[in-house]
């Protein structure tokens, strides 16, 4: 902490010579007094906002309340593990600028009042007043940053019927309409910690909606969450599928069929467990809303997050059948592709798809921007059938000419990684990464052994920021 | 004249964006942000020439090494930084130095 104070008071120096150095420029230049304060408002709020100095302004400024403490970077793997969000109890979450989709490393933390929330990688936090938090979970991991902005609206409702029953029952069919990914094994106990500001606040309500047929909402008293959250993790360690109440969970890279199945078993388990306190555990009655309850949910993926779709919709279910019949997961994300901007891709490959692209895209209702980064990953794969393997053609023409294309893109197919940049190149090329700048004062080698002496050298690991004046270093190469 | 080594640090970066959004919002004329960076450039060498003390040292491998126009750019991995108070461990870290003798010249990183 000691090098972090040291950091924060060392860039609040800067600044304040920096602001100072140029104010003779701004009256030079005939430009306000109030343009200066503002340079320094923006500069001191970028910095606080970039975490490069934690306390930055803790002494001066009030920070913000909550931070959300996340895993690593959501663009590593699917295997991204949940981020523990914990939101504080009885306090108004002041405006919080949301973590960013594209920083490798978050480090905010949210504490909930008795409401620990598990949430995956990448999750973007914007607080509401009161009591109400809206929070993106976007558990996939894409190559784009707006899977934020995806599954904003469905996880806003979640987190808007925490304390308020009336509110759990009115938004319980905003829910459906959301469309989660997420692939490991602490996403599951997200899910289930997410259920617990739904259970918690009303469980009278919860009663209400259990009987409700129509309710896919279903919310179990406080003392059947180890129970549900045990079923919930033992079925989704094998099957990466789950429930959310209203929230369906997908992972990405799960092709298989089985992965739909897994869904309306973990439906059916939730629901009985939700029902079980409730009803003496009757196995029929939970049933008979799975069925109801699955075509919502599967529903709900394929229309994605950011549109409500209300429940009865007669449309989708006839489609239902259809995604639920897809191979892969893959082809449900394509179900979910916006319209015009991902049809521009899909049109690529699109028309090689298999026939259930076709079926199911008659039902895409879907916010453009809702799932846009959903389907990228998807997305991408098709049209690199497609292009990669013209390129890869290409290459090939100059080698042998006589040889067909067509067969060249068969072959070249599962070859396409060797398009890929090498991994060399990444590390120059990766500006996030752990970067030192910095000035040398001698580089010295002898045969493959380096000795680095350098000074007056700023680190920056992970976002977090450091600075030495000297720094000695042996490496081999 | 200083390095402007260090506008691609957070400072630095932070500074070129909010001086790109006054340029956005025509409060400030391109010209002026230059000089305000000049300004930071120097500061931020004066600083970390003046402010601060302490000592770090590394030990980890090195990846790749490039020498260009008295630059000097590493990669390194499963590097361990160690500091009297802490110790840090990253698996690939870069540094970029430029000639600490010589500040005649100014480069950008």
């Amino acid at each position: 902490m000691d090098c972090v104070n040291r950091v924060a008071k060392l860039y609040r120096s800067v600044i304040e010579d920096v602001i100072e150095g140029v104010r003779d420029l701004f009256a030079e230049e005939g430009v306000e007094e109030q343009v200066l304060k503002d340079l320094k408002q923006l500069w001191e709020t970028k910095v606080l906002q970039s975490k490069a100095t934690e306390d930055f302004f803790r002494n001066s400024v009030h920070s913000p309340l909550f931070t959300l403490q996340l895993p690593h970077s959501l663009h590593q793997t699917l295997q991204s593990s949940a981020a523990s969000l914990v939101i504080p109890a009885g306090r108004t979450l002041p405006s919080f600028a949301a973590a960013e989709l594209g920083t490798s490393n978050f480090s905010a933390s949210f504490a909930f009042p008795g409401y620990p929330i598990h949430v995956p990688v990448g999750v973007t936090q914007q607080t509401a007043s009161a009591h109400l938090y809206k929070v993106s979970v976007p558990f996939m991991v894409t190559q784009t940053s707006e899977r934020a902005s995806v599954l904003q609206h469905p996880v806003q409702q979640v987190f808007q019927l925490l304390g308020q029953p009336s509110i759990i029952q009115t938004s319980i069919p905003q829910l459906n309409p959301c469309s989660l990914q997420a692939t490991t094994e602490k996403s599951l106990r997200m899910e289930t910690l997410l259920q617990q500001p739904i259970v918690l606040p009303s469980e009278t309500a919860d009663r209400k909606h259990l009987e409700n047929p129509t309710s896919d909402i279903l919310v179990a008293p406080g003392n059947e969450r180890k129970v549900i959250s045990e079923a919930v993790l033992n079925q989704l360690v094998s099957s990466q599928y789950f429930s959310f109440p209203g929230v369906v969970f997908t992972p990405q890279a799960s092709p298989a069929d089985p992965t739909v199945e897994p869904v309306r078993r973990v439906s059916a388990r939730m629901t009985q467990r939700l029902h079980g306190p409730l009803s003496t555990g009757p196995q029929g009655a939970p049933r008979q809303h799975v069925p109801e309850a699955q075509p919502r949910v599967l529903k709900n993926r394929m229309c994605g997050c950011g549109s409500v779709k209300q429940p009865g919709n007669t449309e989708e279910p006839s489609s239902l059948p259809v995604s639920e019949k897809d191979s892969s997961s893959r082809m449900d994300l394509s179900i979910q592709v916006a319209d015009d901007d991902i049809n521009e891709i899909i049109q690529i490959g699109g028309t090689g798809d298999t026939s259930s692209n076709d079926e199911i895209g008659n039902t895409r209702d879907v916010d453009e921007n809702g799932l846009l980064g959903i389907i990228d990953a998807g997305d991408l794969k098709v049209p690199e059938e497609e292009t990669g393997s013209v390129s890869n053609e290409d290459s090939s023409v100059n080698s042998s000419d006589n040889e067909d294309p067509e067969i060249d893109l068969v072959e070249e197919d599962p070859l396409n990684s060797g398009d890929d940049v090498s991994e060399q190149d990444v590390p120059d090329l990766f500006d996030m990464d752990n970067v030192i700048v910095c000035q040398y004062d001698k580089i010295h080698r002898s045969k493959d052994k380096w000795k680095f002496y350098l000074k007056d050298g700023v680190m920056c690991f992970g976002g977090r920021d450091y600075v030495f004046a000297k720094a000695v270093g042996d490496a081999e190469w | 004249m200083a390095y402007q080594l260090y506008r691609n640090t957070t400072l630095g970066n932070s500074l070129q964006e909010s001086l790109d959004e006054l340029i956005q919002s025509q409060q400030i004329t391109p010209q002026l942000a230059l000089q305000v960076l000049l300004q930071f450039d120097k500061a931020i060498n004066t600083a970390l020439a003046q402010r601060v003390r302490n000592r770090v040292n590394f030990r980890g491998s090195l990846n790749t090494y490039r020498f260009c126009d008295n630059v000097w750019t590493f990669v390194l991995n499963d590097v361990e930084f160690r500091e009297v108070t802490e110790l840090i461990k990253v698996d690939k870290v870069k540094i970029v130095a430029c000639d600490g003798k010589n500040t005649g010249s100014s480069t950008t990183e």
